[in-house]
């Protein structure tokens, strides 16, 4: 009872926690968008329609309503998960913000296929030989893939693996009714740079925890218990190694989910961060409240997410939640 | 030179009462050298000359190559701002995407005029102000149900309802209103307009470029079906990501050559000349960035159509500095015109001389002289005018095309007359504001720089935007010697006579300057040289039914 008290007492915080961010996010690109110059009807009809039926257009939307009226309205919808209708695309909003979350969940995934092992696998290595040749080579070539902007690595590799050897195609989004290996193939040129910008990140927060776990007393421990090197790697040093990895993972995926618009818009991907750049070009609110609801939603429980894996993984987290 | 049995020939052409006329003082500017040959055909194709250009031989198409029917197009366009509805659409990517599947009375084509699509002829009575529209029998929508003067008549209706909010309302403002379009018979559609036009055609062709006719009882969910009556139907839509089309085999006319069309929209034009450069498109749009990036490469072509599309600069007449009209002209005379062609536009424009005759519309007096830069000249202006230092102004613009560079290029030429510009330039709706006086950077700032598209004749320009009433007088201009030529200029039916009223009214708005309008820019499109025969307009039509692979 206690036990499962001390679980369920944080999880309701961080649930009620996130509620009041994505509501505080609503709020705010609501007014967002209120500042923003140009209004809606005059955006949907174009600069030489006619000034009335541009008025005729705000009223049919409501645009012409004060802000906190129009956001009433929306909000009131929105709690029942009825987003409304796209201004710009006059269909319902949910298709398209459920299509986008796909394009980047599947770009996203084809990032981690890469990013994770490659980039754990160079952190052990770098971390159980720190100081030697490799390590600095590792370090030093992680941090400065780092620094390159994912929009300038994404244009070389379009030009070199693209257009000189052309392995790969240009464009992110696969053709109509393309299989799984079709597309993740499609994607694996836009995942590049992205690899290439974290891959230092990650490489460097393993090979930290492998140092420090190396030195605790349980790896001495575990190695005067003689157990043998691959137990001792595996069980001791990497589990507890970890913990940070599996955090910053988990928040960058979060980061991959929603804020790719450069990569997005280079690649020709409809994903989230292409729906609320396009979103916001044409001030259709509906489809902006929506896609920014879902980018905040993103990050926050993938960054809840992250603290739960580390809790599983580190007892001491947990034990820091009890009472 | 042409012979006189030729001459005889053309002559013969119209029999009508009115439109002969025209006919024969078009004839007589050609014989004598003012006209050219396509702008005949062009005259031809108003008054309804149908089938003319074919019977003379006047125009020798290129080449004839057995073009092989076959393969699919690749296209890349831009992201459609909306949901692509004929009667709403403005963006260039969505009017690419409506050429595969929809049609008009008449086509505007660049090179030939006014071509009969869905009208097969047109006459005016003799005021103008009716106008006649013969429909092609046998056409049907992409649906089956064959088109009607009904379908054509509720095409109209649509477009002029104010609740329609399509941007053709202001093309057919003054012109034609609800109640307009008339069914006669199932063939034949009549025009009652708002006052005498003898340009009228162009008003139903492709140059409004919403009046796609589409089935009577259209909804507005166009996306649904795509359903027109073009050389190609609909296979599948993605919003966001693109379409495909399919040759229609019920098509009126000559059957499309290519087996599909493949639409892809982009986001970016990096990525646009990207995937043309590997092969994976064949034609994008192309703007001078995308230009530099295909320069000198023999597997891309560049073609151009010449254009009316232009960006005048506003001098507003009723505010300081700018009441002076020798403060307006001095500004003018800083400009180098020749250098914004070459420089900012590559060569792809031609000189404009302040005003909105483009020297393609036939009806433009080209003996007016060419402004050119005078800095002495100005200087001597602004001494005249009392500013002999010169003068602090805004210019405000918006973040569109090339007209931010062009705006520094303006800063830069005025400083030599010691006139200081500060730049203000502001979101493409920001500047466009509520688009009415008092609320609208646009059609309020001092100085500004607007962009207007290509238009088949003047009249929308001259109206428009210099009338004392125009809705989209930005410079303010009111002057009653202008308002009462732009009469004359309506009412002139034929070319001599239009030509006359033309060279009055481009002499006025030099001496007066309102607008400064340094160039008329072409419209380009960038196609690999694998692809022949890509048609287009000036106004982002794309027309691939006769695009063949080499």
């Amino acid at each position: 009872m206690i036990a499962s008290m001390a679980i369920v007492r944080p999880l309701a915080a961080r649930a009620g926690a996130l509620l009041l961010t994505l509501w505080l996010v609503s709020a705010l690109v609501f007014l967002a968008g209120q500042v923003l110059p140009g209004d809606v009807g005059r955006v949907m009809l174009g600069p030489f329609a006619d000034a009335q039926a541009v008025a005729e257009l705000n009223r049919k939307l409501g645009t012409d309503q004060p802000i906190p009226s129009q956001y009433w309205h929306w909000f009131s919808k929105a709690i029942t998960g009825d987003f409304g209708d796209s201004l710009s695309m006059r269909a319902p909003v949910a298709p398209f913000v459920l299509s986008s979350i796909k394009n980047s969940a599947a770009l996203a995934g084809v990032v981690l296929l890469f990013l994770v092992p490659i980039g754990i696998g160079a952190g052990v290595v770098a971390g159980l030989r720190s100081g030697s040749l490799a390590d600095r080579l590792i370090v030093l070539t992680g941090v400065s893939l780092s620094i390159v902007p994912d929009f300038v690595s994404g244009l070389l590799l379009l030009m070199v693996f693209g257009l000189w050897l052309a392995w790969f195609p240009i464009s992110g989004a696969a053709p109509d009714g393309a299989g799984f290996w079709t597309s993740s193939y499609h994607l694996i040129l836009p995942a590049l740079p992205l690899v290439l910008n974290l891959i230092g990140y990650v490489a460097r927060m393993t090979r930290a925890g492998v140092i420090e776990a190396r030195g605790a007393d349980y790896t001495r421990t575990a190695i005067l218990k003689g157990l043998s090197p691959s137990q001792v790697l595996f069980k001791h040093v990497l589990r507890n190694a970890l913990v940070p990895t599996v955090a910053v993972i988990a928040t960058q995926s979060g980061f991959l989910l929603g804020g790719l618009v450069v990569i997005e818009a280079l690649f020709g991907i409809q994903g989230l961060g292409n729906l609320v750049l396009s979103a916001a070009k044409a001030r259709d609110f509906p489809m902006l409240e929506a896609g920014v609801l879902v980018m905040a939603a993103i990050f926050v429980s993938t960054a809840a997410i992250g603290d739960l894996l580390q809790a599983l993984l580190d007892p001491r987290q947990r034990r820091r939640n009890a009472p | 030179m042409t012979k006189r049995s030729d001459i005889d020939l053309l002559r013969n052409q119209s029999t009508r009462g009115t439109n002969g006329d025209i006919w024969n003082v078009a004839v007589d500017e050609y014989a004598q050298g003012f006209l050219k040959r396509r702008d005949l055909l062009k005259y031809a194709a108003l008054l309804g000359l149908t089938g003319f250009a074919a019977s003379q031989g006047l125009f020798t198409p290129g080449a004839a190559r057995a073009a092989t029917a076959g393969g699919t197009v690749r296209v890349g366009l831009g992201q459609p701002t909306k949901a692509i509805d004929p009667v709403t659409v403005t963006d260039p990517a969505s009017i690419g995407v409506l050429s595969q599947v929809g049609e008009y009375l008449i086509l505007d084509d660049p090179k030939d005029g006014l071509q009969p699509k869905l009208a097969l002829s047109w006459e005016a009575d003799e005021t103008a102000k009716r106008w006649t529209f013969k429909l092609r029998p046998g056409v049907k929508f992409h649906d089956g149900r064959s088109v009607t003067a009904k379908d054509v008549v509720a095409s109209f209706e649509r477009l002029v309802d104010p609740a329609s909010g399509s941007s053709a309302l202001s093309a057919y403002k003054g012109i034609l209103s609800k109640g307009g379009a008339k069914v006669v018979d199932d063939e034949t559609v009549a025009f009652d307009l708002d006052q005498s036009n003898s340009n009228f055609p162009f008003y139903v062709s492709s140059d409004v470029y919403n009046a796609v006719i589409v089935p009577a009882d259209y909804a507005g969910d166009f996306e649904k079906n795509f359903n027109g009556t073009g050389p190609f139907k609909l296979e599948s839509f993605r919003p966001k990501q693109g379409a495909t089309f399919v040759r229609n085999p019920d098509y009126w006319g000559d059957k499309a050559l290519p087996d599909r069309v493949e639409i892809k929209f982009f986001d970016d034009e990096q990525a646009q000349v990207l995937a043309l450069q590997a092969g994976q498109l064949d034609v994008i749009p192309s703007t001078t960035r995308l230009e530099l990036a295909i320069e000198g490469n023999p597997n891309f072509k560049l073609l151009s159509v010449q254009a009316s599309s232009h960006d005048p600069a506003h001098l507003r007449t009723d505010q300081a500095p700018f009441t002076d009209k020798r403060v307006r002209r001095a500004l003018a005379l800083t400009i180098d015109r020749e250098a914004v062609v070459k420089g900012l536009l590559k060569g792809r424009a031609i000189v404009g001389n302040d005003t909105p005759f483009a020297p393609i519309f036939p009806s433009a007096d080209p003996a007016v002289p060419q402004r050119k830069q005078d800095i002495a000249e100005a200087k001597r202006l602004l001494g005249e005018a009392g500013v002999p230092n010169g003068f602090e102004v805004t210019l405000t613009t918006e973040r569109a095309y090339d007209i931010p560079d062009y705006a520094v290029i303006i800063q830069n030429f005025a400083k030599k007359a010691g006139i200081d510009i500060k730049l203000n330039v502001l979101p493409q709706d920001a500047y466009y504001g509520s688009a009415t006086f008092g609320s609208s950077p646009w059609l309020d700032s001092n100085l500004g720089i607007t962009d207007f598209g290509h238009r088949g004749t003047p009249d929308i320009f001259l109206n428009a935007t210099l009338k004392s009433s125009g809705a989209w007088n930005a410079a303010h201009f009111n002057n009653p010697d202008y308002d009462a030529l732009l009469i004359d200029y309506g009412k002139a039916r034929d070319l001599q006579a239009q030509r006359v009223a033309a060279g009055k009214i481009q002499t006025l708005l030099l001496d007066e300057t309102p607008l400064i309008i340094s160039y008329f820019s072409q419209y380009s499109r960038i196609v690999s040289s694998k692809v022949e025969g890509v048609r287009f307009t000036a106004i982002s039509h794309l027309l691939l039914d006769k695009v063949s692979f080499v």
